[in-house]
């Protein structure tokens, strides 16, 4: 693709971000935004993940995958080196905060299922990107990730004191707020197209 | 179509392995704390291999701070206060610690990883808990519900205590419980007898430790308890001493009556224990002996609900009406109590309104 | 339905063996968030809460301690007896905490029910609306509960 890789950084953070406009990576976008602080240690490894693991596939996929003809093994090869590379992030969190190891808790490893992750890696051959391309195309979604669950944390915490009918509360009144996200990030549409 | 399904396998594992490995090196990089050094009370320092919890650490060097739950955070028992190098307080710890004690430091040991050197200080007398094994001696019925065990010690072979001081007796896993357990018991030995000891235990309904005693322990069995922990034992002075137990709360009791007459003292003691009828009663004649062989030991049992087959003709109701007709000086009275808890609010209200001043007060807090 | 490792380590514990001999499942084998949706949606049927159930146990309870164990007669309708006994337990519900070890037995003068609980039934009624599985020793049923306490 004859994109700019900087353009793709950009477009991946706000005008095709991962969350919002693609709506990848939703069930511990929509359980941690409860705290600002959580969100923000669950994003920052949701980035790490995001940016080494597009990396770590584009490698494996152009120099494993395909000379050897096994393409077809790209889902599994990619959800293990996801897998492997989370436990290698919980190693590192818990060495060096363990506070935030605690708070995390059982979201930690469930980055791994995240179709985020996934998701970015399986774009990636699809749109069939470059190594720069890919590497910024990650490290964008992840900021993006990023972004997305920061906004929401800030707005739950805004509205916690606010009266909510039964029906809405928790899941159904963050799901409206994440649509009405969404909503307002399709005003972006159409001024980069990476696809 | 073989040799492809072959070769895919084999690249498949082959970067699994890899991975696997990688995640190997990472482990032993990361989770490798090194050499830490433990430093308690400036006094003694251990050198442990970091990335256990602190109690663990502080075990395996022979140094038992009290656990109930076994390390896994939910009694609060291990605290001890840390200087330095014990990392940020954790979630898990704070419900257990007090504003004040968050100030001083207080840790719990269980959730505490040691990953560099750490600096502890804990009261001496931790110094003295050591791990027994023990051999079941004898098993006796004092009653319907409470058994008197006869542990004799066989490694170490001698146990250093203060009457009063209780045990944390472990219950291996058997039919009815998956995993070991520790409850805590009084000792209701004398500390002069120092190569075995003997507790008093009574059935807890459901209780999986006490169901273990009664039910599947038996004489010549091995058996495993940590000890000596407590902070009720006999103050030196010469003050008068009241006692009051029910249940199995007279083993510490009995503990510090036999020592008391081993050193001939003079102090005069009351020792009063309350059951509901009858046959919870037990060691009544060898109380009632102290009174001659004691120069000053009065014995009052007391029954709150005695029925007509009981043919009690001692003393009826609660303990603490009977306080004015016992209690000489209120000021120079020390009061040791043991037994439940509803026992023990009720005594302590009754001490204070005839005038035993709070501090001289004294109970076992694990009750 | 899966569970977190945290509900399976919750569920072990309420299983015979791991804190009480007879654990607190009895012989129900549902899961226990459905015995707790069972016993809130049954609360609402009888019109109270499981905090005012746990606040109205936890008055018997400490009018009974203070009588020196009981027996007493409360409010000359209720006659409450407290077994207790040393040492505290923990939750089974996997937090930090721990509770007295003892027996209340209840008896209703007026319709003759008797119901028994422990200190930490107060607890997992109030904090987790626990209420013990069918056939458990100390399983409270909220309906016969409300008809002795009240």
């Amino acid at each position: 693709m004859e994109l700019n890789a900087f353009i793709i950084f950009i477009a991946a953070i706000f005008t095709s971000n991962i969350l919002l406009t693609n709506f990848l990576g939703m069930c511990s976008f929509l359980s941690v935004s409860r705290e600002v602080e959580s969100s923000l240690g669950l994003g920052l490894a949701v980035f790490f993940v995001l940016t080494f693991t597009t990396a770590i596939n584009y490698l494996v996929y152009h120099f494993i995958l395909i000379p050897l003809n096994i393409i077809f093994l790209q889902y599994i090869i990619f959800i293990i080196i996801i897998a492997a590379f989370v436990q290698l992030t919980e190693m590192v969190i818990e060495r060096f905060s363990p506070v935030l190891y605690y708070t995390l808790g059982i979201f930690l490893p469930l980055i791994t299922v995240n179709c985020a992750i996934l998701g970015v890696s399986l774009f990636m051959v699809i749109r069939q990107y470059d190594f720069l391309q890919s590497v910024l195309f990650g490290a964008g979604s992840g900021i993006g990730w990023l972004l997305a669950i920061l906004a929401l944390a800030g707005i739950r915490q805004r509205v916690r004191y606010n009266f909510v009918p039964i029906g809405l509360q928790r899941a159904g009144l963050s799901l409206i707020i994440t649509g009405l996200m969404a909503l307002g990030f399709i005003g972006f549409s159409g001024i980069v197209v990476i696809q | 179509m073989l040799i492809s399904i072959v070769y895919t396998i084999l690249i498949f594992s082959a970067i699994s392995g890899i991975l696997a490995f990688l995640l190997v090196i990472a482990d032993l990089l990361f989770a490798n704390y090194g050499e830490c050094t433990i430093n308690i009370n400036n006094k003694k320092e251990l050198k442990v291999k970091g990335g256990s919890s602190l109690l663990d650490l502080l075990n395996e060097n022979k140094i038992y701070l009290a656990s109930a739950c076994g390390g896994r955070g939910s009694c609060g028992f291990c605290k001890c206060n840390v200087i330095s190098g014990g990392g940020p307080l954790l979630p898990t710890e704070k419900p257990f610690l007090n504003p004040e004690e968050t100030k001083e430091n207080m840790r719990l040991a269980c959730q505490i990883k040691v990953k560099e050197d750490i600096k502890i200080k804990i009261p001496e007398d931790i110094f003295n808990v050591k791990k027994y094994k023990a051999e079941v001696k004898e098993i006796v019925d004092l009653t319907y519900d409470i058994k008197e065990l006869t542990l004799k010690l066989i490694e170490p072979d001698s146990i250093d205590f203060k009457a009063g001081q209780y045990v944390q007796f472990v219950a291996p896993p058997y039919e009815k419980s998956k995993q070991a357990v520790s409850r805590a018991y009084s000792i209701s030995s004398s500390p002069d007898n120092n190569d075995h000891i003997q507790l008093i235990i009574r059935l807890v309904p459901d209780g999986i430790c006490t169901t273990y005693v009664f039910e599947y322990l038996k004489v010549g069995d091995k058996v495993d308890f940590t000890g000596p922990f407590g902070d009720f034992f006999i103050r030196d002075t010469k003050a008068d001493m009241l006692f009051v137990a029910g249940g199995s709360g007279k083993a510490p009791i009995k503990s510090m009556v036999e020592y008391l007459f081993k050193r001939n003292s003079n102090r005069r003691m009351v020792y009063m224990f309350g059951a509901r009828v009858r046959k919870d009663l037990y060691y009544v004649d060898y109380f009632k002996e102290f009174e001659k062989k004691l120069p000053d030991f009065t014995f009052v049992p007391v029954l709150s609900q005695p029925t007509e087959e009981c043919e009690w003709k001692g003393k009826c109701g609660y303990i603490p009406p009977f306080f004015p007709e016992y209690i000489k000086d209120p000021s120079k009275t020390e009061a040791y109590l043991c037994g439940s808890p509803g026992m023990i609010a009720a005594v302590v209200k009754g001490l204070k309104e005839n005038g035993v001043p709070e501090d001289k007060i004294y109970y076992d807090s694990f009750a | 339905m899966k569970e977190t490792p945290r509900e399976l380590k919750i569920h072990n514990n309420l299983k015979a063996g791991a804190v009480v001999t007879e654990g607190f499942l009895g012989d129900d084998d549902r899961r226990f968030h459905e015995i707790i949706q069972e016993d809130k949606t049954e609360l609402i049927k009888l019109g109270i809460s499981n905090q005012d159930l746990a606040k109205r146990m936890e008055y018997f309870t400490q009018q009974a301690f203070e009588y020196y164990d009981g027996p007493v007669v409360v409010d000359d309708k209720y006659k409450v007896e407290y077994r207790s006994f040393r040492g505290k337990i923990i939750c089974p519900f996997a937090h930090p905490g721990v509770y007295r070890k003892g027996e209340i037995t209840l008896i209703n003068l007026e319709n003759k029910i008797k119901v028994c609980w422990t200190p930490l039934n107060i607890h997992m009624i109030k904090e987790h609306c626990f209420f013990e599985g069918k056939g458990s020793k100390h399983r409270l049923d909220p309906v016969i509960l409300v008809k002795a306490l009240y």
